[in-house]
């Protein structure tokens, strides 16, 4: 039981974008994906989640194979992509954000108990919500779906550290209520703390694969990594 | 030398020249041997084939909806028979009346297309649909109840003394080839020239446009009132060929199959036009021969429209497609070794530019809010003539919120940006282009619907001469002006576009990641030749990088940017070791 | 003439511009597309279902109508579902443009089926509603005209309670904000565009049934009626549902102050374009830069 990634590559127009990757999350850990901007991080998540397709390789979910299927069956099995820049729905309040997710008052009520700060703001719209606000409720959101597997793109986009800080212990406990994260993050050192694997990618492949302690003790690794 | 500075033989310009005496001389050969029947049929399809090409420029040219093209005729018909019933003008230019009238209506009609087109066209392409289709109507509808000036019982006499028998058809025939060429080459003309890439250009990207300096309305208006230039003389065309008309021969329900056809064949193609107006007029006729019910044609046309539109594509790209295959592979084979050797050239190292110490750029308290998240938070920084400015900083922390402000693309923003001492606030995103303000666009927002040369020409609104191009594209490293863009990668692209705008020789250039999509040797060859680049074209730059190694090696001065505010500001290696930025981008290890 | 008997005058265009108004912004703001085909699949749908006549002759008289209405609607909804499953399959991320181009391809599509299936004379479609409703001055207030307004309140009324307080109505603004984004957490965003598209041309299957002849005598009211709707649309800027009413009812006004004046009618088709420049020129005096392009 895992989401298993083969040898996947992406093609934005003519040439690869990112090749070569292979990973494995297992339900209950996280695993973190560093490295510059521009490398390819985002559009693998994409190929992942169907936003794009695979050119070529094999993602595999639970052992069953998803490169082929759509955006909502993959969901639907399972599989959820947090995007880049806080996807809340604008014109909607945080309520019917998380309804739409949330079905019954029992899934509804743990999703905002992730975030006890929601609870004033419930009714107003998402779109006056400050950015720190609008990424927990994406993530509550999220969460309420029940999902196997999350994947979550530069959460701290935008965001102060202090509100990293906040919501990093947050995906810690989805991750030990069995979920497994796969989470691409531009501040390396607090996602590298807070994970159990890591993969460095840079100018499109994957310069380092390994438990991500190894990479948080040793800087110059880290350096050579986003270098090599 | 590279290959980009090599002289390349132009594209021939006398082939249009060529292929028009040929068409007239084959015309000549159709008009006098066919039967009279086919004559007059084929006719019919000049007809339509003009109106197509006019409709090109529109729907496929600039990516518009237009739905009135054959009211445009019908208007230019009416004019036409006015001037020759209702005023005494024929007397006066004698045999040569018909070919003035028809300028005169064509232009007339190019004026009205003018009135329509200004409400509908100033952002939204679709609000053109609205307007031409209620246009169609309310023109049919006038027409029905006001009639043509010859009112069933006159007809109009034909060009140059031609007769209104077979032979007469003949000979109307060859004026309606000549008429039809003659437009065939102006559009050709057009299409390679300024005036064409502001159009493919505005198809593909608006805020691309409007940076290049061009104005996106200008741009749409110039596309639909040369359509219905060219519609009002189709109308002309088919008076003199039927020498009667009644609204029967105008319906809205044949714009909209007009409307349709272009889009399938992609009739901004000249062959593809024929062969439009071949299947506009030719299927028709056969069902006829049938007796089918001709409607059954326009469904068919329907039927290829929605299969055109879902699958993105049409049968002159298709075609071009297939036929270019090769010639493409080999002009892609030819960019990949030419960026080869660029990159391998060395160049003497330049010093990182000093400036003058004049302050060309100038922002106070620029704040940007879009509902409650603060995007930029009284910014305020000042570019020195000559130098090249680092702007830093996190994802997300507003840099490219920033180039957009001075660019004019956020006009709600408050605080001013003035730029050599003149104030850019209220000025158009074009009219700063004009002012002196460059900019380029993180997004791939380089049309590839042309070639290099025609796109540099475009960016430079034509002040630039072919060796200032040459020059630019070679500073650079960029594949030759005659390689058609679609073949070009999109990190080169981008090297393209920056070569393009500094050829316009701006005040300032605002750089928006130009190196995202290079290879690390790249890189290298960019960040030297960025240094010489202020001297050599005149220009200031402000760049927004990530690569810091690259920032650290062209620039003299950075800002950070952190959360919408800027964070430190001065002399780099001061910036870059103060420990508050360092925290600030906190694990993003390019600053190790 | 006076405002008043002007209004009444055009009152029975007027709500109807108003019903069809109110359907293209719906469908505007929640399937990004002006579907010019929004007339045609109902007047497609009405005329089919005329057709039916000889086969239930023997019904009692309500029984055929009804049977009728059902037709129209069923066909309408049909035809319109199968146009709203080809956008939300292969141009579910194109532009407004190309969806709303389809939507010209389908028009003409329509028109022609039409006079080849029904021929170009007038068709025999009784209004449901025939006679006046009352007085206003001199000037009868038809019942259709009634039967249209009740129709276009009630269908921007039920909308606008379904999209804000029922869960396919959050699901429909999701959509509508941001279509991706919905996908990723597994709304079936296919099947409820192709039910929003099913459900307006349903309505305008009823909608036809109801003014038969009187407005939709042959297949060009297919384009004669939606231009004034876009009209009726564009003074609510394709967003605001009670001034599409309200610009419905204003271009059926105008129409009908014209025929006061009887040299002036071939000035009748033009009064929807001048109200949509005005529009035009009025919602996008402030220049706004879409992020996408």
């Amino acid at each position: 039981m895992s989401l298993k990634v083969t040898d996947v590559v992406v093609r934005r127009g003519v040439g690869p974008v990112i090749s070569g990757v292979s990973l494995e999350v297992h339900p209950g850990s996280i695993t973190t994906i560093v490295g510059p901007n521009g490398a390819g991080k985002t559009s693998l998540l994409e190929s992942l989640s169907g936003i794009i397709p695979v050119a070529s390789g094999s993602v595999e979910l639970d052992g069953q194979e998803i490169s082929k299927l759509s955006r909502r069956q993959r969901s639907l099995l399972g599989l959820k992509h947090v995007e880049q820049g806080r996807m809340i729905f604008p014109s909607l309040t945080v309520r019917e954000n998380l309804k739409l997710t949330a079905r019954a008052k029992a899934d509804f009520d743990e999703a905002m108990s992730l975030f006890p700060e929601l609870e004033k703001r419930v009714d107003s719209q998402t779109a006056l919500l400050s950015g720190g606000e609008q990424q927990m409720v994406v993530l509550a959101r999220t969460f309420a779906a029940k999902p196997r597997y999350i994947m979550i793109d530069e959460m701290s986009l935008g965001l102060a550290p202090v509100v990293f800080l906040r919501l990093i212990p947050v995906i810690q406990g989805i991750a030990e209520s069995g979920v497994g994260v796969l989470l691409v993050e531009q501040f390396a050192h607090l996602a590298l703390k807070a994970a159990t694997d890591a993969l460095v990618v840079t100018s499109g492949h994957v310069s380092y694969q390994g438990p991500a302690r190894k990479l948080l003790g040793d800087e110059a690794l880290l350096r050579d990594a986003y270098l090599g | 030398m590279s290959l980009a500075s090599r002289p390349r033989p132009t594209t021939r310009p006398w082939l249009p020249l060529a292929f028009a005496l040929g068409a007239i001389a084959l015309g000549a050969i159709f008009g006098f041997g066919m039967p009279a029947y086919v004559v007059f049929v084929a006719t019919s399809v000049l007809v339509a084939m003009v109106s197509l090409l006019g409709l090109g420029i529109v729907t496929g040219t600039a990516g518009m909806i237009a739905l009135c093209q054959l009211s445009f005729a019908s208007i230019g018909a009416w004019i036409l028979e006015f001037l020759y019933l209702k005023t005494p003008l024929p007397t006066v230019f004698g045999a040569a009346s018909f070919l003035v009238f028809m300028l005169i209506a064509g232009l007339i009609t190019a004026v009205l297309g003018l009135v329509i087109g200004l409400p509908a066209l100033r952002l939204r392409g679709v609000n053109l649909a609205v307007i031409t289709l209620g246009v169609a109507a309310a023109v049919d509808t006038t027409v029905q109840q006001l009639g043509f000036p010859d009112q069933s019982f006159a007809h109009i006499p034909r060009p140059f003394g031609l007769t209104s028998d077979p032979t007469g058809d003949r000979g109307y025939f060859l004026f309606a080839v000549v008429v039809t060429v003659l437009i065939a080459l102006a559009i050709n003309a057009l299409q390679g020239s300024r005036i064409g890439a502001a159009w493919k250009s505005v198809a593909f990207s608006e805020r691309g446009t409007a940076s290049a300096g061009t104005s996106v309305r200008t741009a749409k208006l110039s596309a639909f009132a040369l359509s219905a230039f060219v519609g009002g003389i189709a109308g002309c065309l088919i008076v003199g060929q039927i020498t009667q008309v009644n609204y029967l021969t105008f319906t809205p329900i044949n714009s909209l199959g007009l409307y349709v056809l272009s889009i399938v064949v992609g009739s901004q193609l000249i062959d593809m036009a024929l062969f439009g107006g071949i299947l506009f007029v030719v299927i028709p006729e056969i069902l006829k021969q049938f007796r089918v019910p001709l409607e059954w044609s326009s469904v068919a046309f329907g039927v290829l429209g929605i299969q055109a539109l879902t699958s993105n594509s049409n049968l002159g790209t298709g075609v071009r497609a297939a036929l270019f295959r090769r010639r493409r592979l080999r002009e892609a084979a030819r960019v990949e070794a030419a960026g080869d050797v660029a990159a391998v050239e060395t160049v003497a190292e330049a010093p990182i530019p000093t400036g003058t110490g004049r302050p060309l750029l100038v922002v106070e308290h620029l704040t940007v809010e879009f509902g409650a998240v603060k995007a930029l938070t009284d910014v305020s920084l000042v570019v020195e003539e000559g130098t090249i400015l680092g702007l830093i900083g996190p994802n997300g922390a507003g840099k490219s919120t920033f180039v957009d402000a001075i660019g004019g693309f956020l006009p709600q923003h408050t605080g001013t940006a003035s730029l050599d001492g003149e104030p850019l606030d209220g000025l158009a995103p074009h009219q700063r282009a004009r002012a002196g303000l460059r900019r380029t666009f993180q997004q791939d927002r380089v049309p590839p619907s042309m070639t290099v040369g025609a796109y540099l020409r475009f960016v430079t609104r034509g002040k630039a001469d072919p060796d200032a191009i040459a020059d630019a594209l070679h500073f650079f490293g960029c594949p030759d002006a005659s390689i058609p863009l679609s073949v070009v990668d999109v990190g080169t692209r981008r090297l393209v576009e920056v070569a393009a705008n500094l050829a316009a020789r701006p005040k300032l250039l605002l750089l928006d990641e130009p190196a995202a999509g290079l290879s690390h040797d790249e890189h290298l060859a960019f960040a030297n030749r960025l240094r010489r680049a202020p001297e050599h074209f005149g220009t200031t730059i402000l760049i927004i990088e990530h690569d810091l190694d690259l920032v650290r090696s062209v620039c003299s001065r950075i800002t950070v940017l952190n959360f919408g505010e800027v964070l430190a500001t001065g002399d780099r290696t001061a910036v870059l070791s103060d420990p508050k930025v360092v925290s600030a981008y906190m694990g993003e290890t390019e600053m190790l | 003439m006076n405002i008043i008997i002007a209004l009444a005058v055009g009152f029975s265009s007027g709500a109807l511009y108003a019903l069809i108004g109110v359907g293209l912004t719906l469908m505007s703001v929640l399937t990004r597309v002006i579907n010019f085909s929004l007339v045609a699949v109902g007047v497609f749908g009405a005329y089919l279902s005329i057709r039916s006549a000889p086969l239930i002759q023997s019904a009692p008289l309500e029984v055929q109508t009804a049977v009728t209405v059902v037709i129209a609607v069923v066909v309408a909804a049909v035809v319109s579902g199968i146009l709203g499953w080809i956008e939300a399959t292969w141009l579910s991320e194109a532009t407004t443009t190309a969806r709303s181009a389809v939507t010209v391809a389908s028009l003409l599509m329509l028109i022609s089926l039409s006079f080849i299936l029904f021929g170009s004379q007038p068709q025999p479609l009784r209004p449901l509603l025939v006679g006046p409703a009352f007085l206003v001055g001199e000037v009868a207030i038809t019942k259709v005209g009634i039967a249209m307004l009740v129709a276009a309140i009630i269908v921007g009324v039920l909308t606008w309670i379904i999209v804000r307080h029922t869960p396919i109505g959050v699901r429909l603004r999701a959509v509508s904000d941001r279509q991706t984004a919905a996908e990723l957490l597994g709304v079936n965003v296919k099947a409820l565009q192709v039910s929003v598209w099913m459900v307006m041309g349903g309505v305008m299957g009823l909608c036809v049934s109801i003014i038969g002849n009187t407005a939709a005598a042959d297949a060009t009211s297919m384009i004669t009626l939606v231009i004034p709707g876009t009209a009726a649309a564009l003074v609510g800027a394709f967003k605001n549902i009670p001034l599409t009413i309200v610009g419905g009812l204003v271009v059926g006004a105008l129409q009908g102050a014209l025929t006061a004046f009887p040299s002036t009618t071939q000035l009748r088709d033009w009064i929807p374009i001048l109200v949509i420049v005005l529009f035009l020129l009025w919602n996008q005096r402030k220049e706004v830069w879409d992020v996408a392009r």
